[in-house]
């Protein structure tokens, strides 16, 4: 910073140095005056407006109300996210698993008749775009989490079991990662544990928890391998 | 109340690779490539820029016909130790992309993570690590065999043998369904391992006296993890890299490449240190 | 109010605290950095369910079990099926590669018509329906003259359902031209009937012998079934038993051998008859099983004496008695043959040589021993009824001569075709039909294969891929690869078991191909009359499953049938075709002072399919530097030759001449070069066209007097400086 009052001395001494004309008082309100603008336009643009610029949205192909399957289907989110017998998680339902029930269209919902039109019927999968997607190089081990750790699915995912309908699904134009994974609030601050999922969110719970296992050379922390590959 | 992960003793995965069945075959070679994602040129024939996790050199005992004898010598990343953990590698990234694991004894690579000073190669006495000159490209359609569990890189980058550890990572997953964290030996083993036809590649914990690896390499902890077996060496034994990488041969010859010797110097034979 | 320069730079410097203090320039620091590491271009693979398919790889003989691993529709590995009784889990690079050649771009997408010249590679995509209604038409065209017997077909083997249906389709339309690739399986096949005298082939106990003494075979080159010799040769290693690798070459089964005796290229039956007179003069003999030895015990001395055999092969005589003595004093020694993998169908006299050094240890039929097998009889099906078209093209000689004359004991001679179709024949071949091979790259003297493709008229090409003979055809009729189709895979390759095994469709087709079984069933269909009522079934699925029958439901469940307890061909071991000439070299000694002889790399396929990328890339620079090919030069060859490490020279035998580059080798003898085989193709790709020479071009088919057969092993050559 002080390069810049530096400048700015500079600046007024050369003004200083021609002479003046008097007006230097009304300009200096001016120049304060500026100055707001320039910072006000500046902190619209960066908070308000790139914000929108820099995450898309996109709609799902059509809504699914998360309440009303968890209420019919009992056993909780287990009940379609599962683990197979390898121990990997299944993640968002194949078709398959939703014609179990779906066949025939239940209920008279316009996204209901869309599901059984546009894909039941055509055996196509939904392209559903998944809000808590790491980024490639992430192992993530549901296991590790849910069944070593015991956590419970709304740390990460917040409330999504008891949705109604499917929010936009907004991603980062730059990364293209979700704007779950890449945090909610664009001044990073977390209200709540599943408001964003970077790298750092991953280490500070895992300090909290008394996880860091302390085995890399290079962090006396946890080893890359533990989330990456 | 710290994990369990921290538990029990830690795990030093290794190798045991018996030259006298290695073939040069090169279907640990393959195996690797199909198993990693590993990308290819139509000219792979520049071997300084041809990226092979495993890569299978040729040795030779330097006699004119008939007497020449040949042998092959696999050479995986050799996960060196050195000591506490700071192998070669390790040691000069300034990125934190390489990594040594206390707990498993594997060095890391993490390809996001590097920014491609390679500095690690300029480190690593084996040439086990390849630099992305290029942007990986999949001839059309090729793609679709490309694997989920392994990242594909980017150019500028740095990436090696990671003893497959993708496999430790679904092995993983798989114990805490059965509700237990430990990997049993047959549930992590390398691509190289179960491809190589002539069995020569053993894998496994080189701390367990239960796994194989253990029992051939007979590692001796006070004589810096020398093996007891007299067909085993390492390379560079002497260099203190500490590798978790032992090769066995019946050959004298063999054993005496794995290391450069003064004439007068006896295989095996360690050169005295001065501090 | 006017907008001064100061008011300005005021603006500006407003403008760069608030987004100093916004999180633009932080957010964007940040977001661009992971761009970076993951640029959009770079692919992310889908994940999902894992599943494991298993079936059989049939891109060799080998027959291994291969378990798939998909994640969801996609294949993504392939790995080796454990349990499985040939590879136990184990795979070999070629199998490992699969999915290379599933996915890859040189697959034929749909069927094509030619539109330019041949050879141009100009292409039209036509229809199923077109394709199989211009080949009816013509082979109906040709029938209807009478001349059904100017059409041939060349397999890549003759057994299993599918090379069965084409032969089939041969006799019902009228043609005695079936052929199949050459390998050492013809002269095999040959010497099993000289031999034994019923039809059949050897198999090998290797894993029980306790002396292994191999005359070339490249038991970790790729001989027999690949996998299977890997793990024999590691077996042997722990038993610490003697394996004997005789050849001029230190190849790689030569290095694991525990002792490698060099010999002068093409003596190799010498070598064995020398070492089996040493057994009948010592008297260390188990004659139980030969019959009609008497006088010609006394013959062989004459002939084969020791310093004699010596003098010949460049063996030293004490080395013979050494192995003579080895041999003898092992409880189950085996004699193995066939030069590298066996890819040429060789002599009969070195075969034979070979056979009997088993047969003077007793060791026939027995464990750890050789094995005549019986030929796979589960293909049962009803004669054809042919109709007078087709009987009277039947009778008909076939084009290559095999069957007749001084090739009678001969089933197929595929090396005689070029110089039959260039003139040599009884009669011009008006359309050829090739599945599974690739004769324009594979058959030696190119040159001559492709003059006499030139001529033939009509070439249907049955290939996956955009191989050489693909090439050369008139009508792309892709079939579906391993991965995609069902098949029996009867296993020979050396096994002393009679097993099958079945490949299933592990993905959906990835192309508008189909089963080659599919195309003559509809084709035979289209054509209709006898050759119709030739293919009794409604789909090559049917097919298949009633041909195997009550094997079909094991054969689904577990991917391989074993037969229990095989009853040999016969267990007496008759005298025959050692009396043969020795075959020689092509070649004047005079301006051609040196041997060129070819060897096989596990690395390359050196057959049908073409090398995958991922197998280029696992061959060292010595063999192949950019586009260039070595060849393998003693440094004192090189020497006289003025040539250094990597210096290109100029090769050049009787047939042909070739760039090539030097790689000295002291693992070959003086005044021989060796050329790797399978390289300098033409067609696929960048990844693999152009690479290195075909030695194909450089060397041509030499008759084995006694059969027909090629046997050549090599060929004089000449190198100078480029």
């Amino acid at each position: 910073m002080s390069t810049l009052d530096e400048k700015a001395q500079a600046g007024m001494d050369d003004h200083a140095a021609h002479g003046g004309d008097g007006k230097a008082s009304g300009a200096g309100g001016f120049i304060i005056l500026f100055f707001i603008i320039g910072f006000a336009a500046s902190m619209v643009l960066g908070w308000v407006i790139f914000p929108k610029l820099l995450y898309s949205q996109k709609q799902q192909p059509l809504n699914f109300n998360h309440a009303l399957h968890v209420e019919e289907v009992g056993e909780g989110c287990q009940a379609c996210h599962y683990f197979r017998e390898d121990g990997s998680f299944s993640g968002i339902p194949k078709l398959a698993q939703c014609t179990e029930c779906h066949e025939e269209p239940m209920g008279d919902t316009e996204d209901e008749a869309i599901f059984v039109e546009q894909y039941v019927t055509k055996d196509r999968e939904v392209p559903w775009l998944s809000y808590s997607r790491q980024p490639d190089c992430v192992f993530f081990s549901h296991a590790a989490h849910v069944i070593g750790a015991k956590m419970d699915c709304v740390v990460c995912h917040g409330h999504i079991g008891e949705s109604e309908v499917s929010r936009p699904y907004e991603y980062n134009r730059l990364t293209g990662y979700s704007r779950d994974i890449w945090g909610k609030n664009i001044a990073g601050f977390k209200r709540n544990s599943w408001d964003r999922m970077k790298m750092d969110d991953c280490a500070a719970c895992h300090k909290e928890a008394d996880a860091i296992h302390d085995v890399s050379v290079q962090t006396q922390r946890g080893h890359c391998y533990v989330c990456h590959k | 109340m710290k994990h369990e992960q921290t538990h029990g003793t830690p795990m030093k995965y290794g190798m045991a690779i018996d030259l006298d069945k290695c073939t040069g075959c090169g279907a640990c070679m393959v195996a690797c490539m199909a198993e990693n994602n590993i990308p290819f040129k139509e000219d792979e024939s520049e071997k300084l820029v041809s990226i092979t996790w495993m890569r299978i050199f040729k040795l030779s005992n330097g006699k004119s016909f008939p007497d020449l004898d040949i042998c092959y010598l696999p050479r995986p990343c050799q996960h060196c130790e050195g000591h506490g953990g700071h192998s070669p590698c390790v040691s000069v990234c300034p990125a934190t992309a390489t990594d040594y694991s206390q707990e498993t004894g594997i060095v890391s690579q993490i390809v996001t993570r590097c920014f491609g000073c390679r500095y690690c190669m300029g480190a690593c006495p084996y040439h086990a690590r390849y630099f992305n000159w290029w942007d990986p490209v999949w001839p059309d359609g090729m793609e679709k065999y490309l694997s989920p569990n392994v990242s594909p890189r980017m150019r500028g980058v740095v990436e090696k043998c990671s003893f497959c550890y993708h496999r430790y990572q679904l092995a993983k997953n798989k114990a805490y369904l059965n509700g237990g964290r430990r990997v049993p030996e047959e549930a992590y083993q390398t691509a190289c391992t179960q491809a190589c036809p002539a069995g020569a590649i053993v894998f496994g914990d080189l701390n367990n006296p239960e796994h194989q690896v253990h029992q051939i390499v007979k590692p001796d902890p006070d004589n810096g993890n020398r093996s007891r077996n007299d067909r085993a060496f390492r390379l560079l034994e002497r260099t203190g890299t500490n590798t978790k990488v032992y090769y066995l041969s019946s050959r004298e010859w063999v054993r005496r490449a794995g290391d450069n010797y003064l004439a007068h110097e006896k295989t095996g034979q360690v050169a005295k240190l001065h501090h | 109010m006017k907008v001064d320069r100061r008011s300005f730079l005021s603006f500006v410097i407003g403008g760069a605290a608030g987004t100093a203090l916004s999180p633009l320039p932080w957010k964007l620091m940040d977001d661009s950095s992971i761009w970076s590491q993951m640029w959009p271009w770079t692919p992310v693979p889908p994940d999902g369910e894992v599943v494991y398919e298993n079936s059989t790889c049939s891109l060799c003989p080998g027959g291994c079990g291969i378990s798939v691993r998909k994640v969801d529709n996609r294949a993504v590995k392939i790995e080796g099926r454990p349990g499985h009784p040939v590879n136990d889990g184990s795979i070999c690079i070629l199998g490992l590669s699969g999915l290379q050649m599933l996915y890859g771009p040189t697959r034929i997408k749909s069927p094509m018509k030619r539109i330019g010249e041949r050879g141009e590679g100009k292409w039209q995509k036509i229809s199923w329906d077109e394709a199989i209604a211009i080949l009816t038409e013509k082979l109906t065209d040709i029938r209807d003259k009478g001349e059904a017997h100017t059409v041939a077909a060349i397999a890549g083997s003759d057994s299993g359902t599918v090379p069965a249906l084409i032969r089939r389709f041969m006799t019902a339309y009228g043609s005695p031209n079936f052929m199949r690739s050459p390998s050492q399986r013809d002269v095999d096949e040959l010497a099993v009937k000289a031999l034994f005298g019923g039809d059949g082939r050897t198999g090998f106990d290797v894993e029980n012998a306790d002396y292994i003494l191999s005359f070339g075979s490249g038991f970790v080159d790729g001989w027999g079934s690949p996998v299977r010799m890997f793990k024999a040769a590691s077996l042997w290693k722990e038993k610490n038993i003697t394996v004997v690798q005789v050849e001029p070459r230190l190849s790689n089964s030569a290095a694991k051998a525990t002792r490698w005796v060099p010999l002068n290229p093409g003596t190799e039956a010498d070598l064995a008859l020398g070492i089996a007179a040493v057994l009948v003069d010592e008297n260390m003999l188990d004659t139980r099983a030969v019959s009609g030895l008497g006088s010609w015990k006394n013959d062989l001395l004459a002939a084969y004496a020791t310093e004699k055999v010596s003098q010949t092969t460049g063996v030293a005589a004490g080395v013979i008695v050494d192995l003579a003595k080895g041999f003898a004093g092992a409880n189950r020694p085996l004699a193995l043959c066939g030069r590298g993998k066996g890819l040429v169908s060789g002599s009969l006299r070195e075969t034979a040589a070979v056979y009997l050094l088993n047969a003077l240890s007793g060791n026939i039929n027995r464990e750890g021993g050789m094995w005549a097998m019986p030929e796979a009889d589960y293909i049962q099906w009803p004669d054809v009824a042919t109709d007078n078209l087709a009987s009277a093209g039947l009778v008909q000689p076939r084009l290559d001569g095999a069957g007749t004359g001084k090739y009678a004991d001969a089933r197929y001679l595929t090396n005689r075709l070029a110089d039959s179709v260039n003139g040599g024949g009884p009669y011009p071949m008006q359309a050829l039909l090739v599945a599974g091979a690739n004769p324009c790259h594979d058959l030696p003297d190119t040159q001559r294969v492709r003059a006499a493709f030139a001529r033939i008229p009509f070439i249907v090409s049955f290939s996956s891929f955009q191989d050489e003979t693909a090439a050369m055809a008139d009508l792309l009729m892709p079939d579906h690869v391993y991965l995609e189709r069902y098949e029996d895979v009867p296993i020979g390759a050396g096994l002393a078991q009679q097993m099958i095994g079945l490949s299933k469709p592990v993905v959906s087709p990835q192309f508008n191909t189909r089963h080659l079984g599919e195309v003559l069933i509809a084709t035979a269909m289209a054509m209709g009359g006898s050759i119709a009522n030739a293919f009794p079934w409604d789909d090559y699925e049917t097919c298949l499953e009633e041909t195997l029958a009550e094997k079909w439901d094991s054969l689904m469940e577990t991917g391989v049938w074993v037969q229990a307890d095989t009853e040999p061909v016969a267990d007496t071991f008759q005298l025959a075709g050692m009396d043969a000439p020795a075959v020689q070299a092509e070649g004047d000694v005079n301006s051609f002072p040196l041997l060129l002889v070819p060897y096989d790399a596990i690395q390359l396929t050196s057959g049908y399919v073409g090398e995958a990328p991922f197998m280029i890339k696992a061959v060292a620079d010595t063999v192949i530097k950019g586009t260039d090919g070595f060849i393998e030069v003693n440094p004192q060859t090189a020497r006289a030759a003025g040539l250094a490490e990597g210096e290109r020279a100029r090769l050049t035998t009787p047939r042909g001449e070739a760039q090539v580059c030097v790689h000295l080798f002291e693992g070959i003898q003086p005044g021989v070069l060796a050329m790797v085989r399978g390289l300098g193709h033409t067609a696929y790709d960048g990844h693999l066209a152009g690479k290195g020479v075909n030695i194909n071009e450089l060397i041509g088919p030499v008759e084995d007097p006694s059969t027909g057969f090629d046997a050549a092993w090599g060929i004089r050559a000449k190198l100078a400086k480029a």
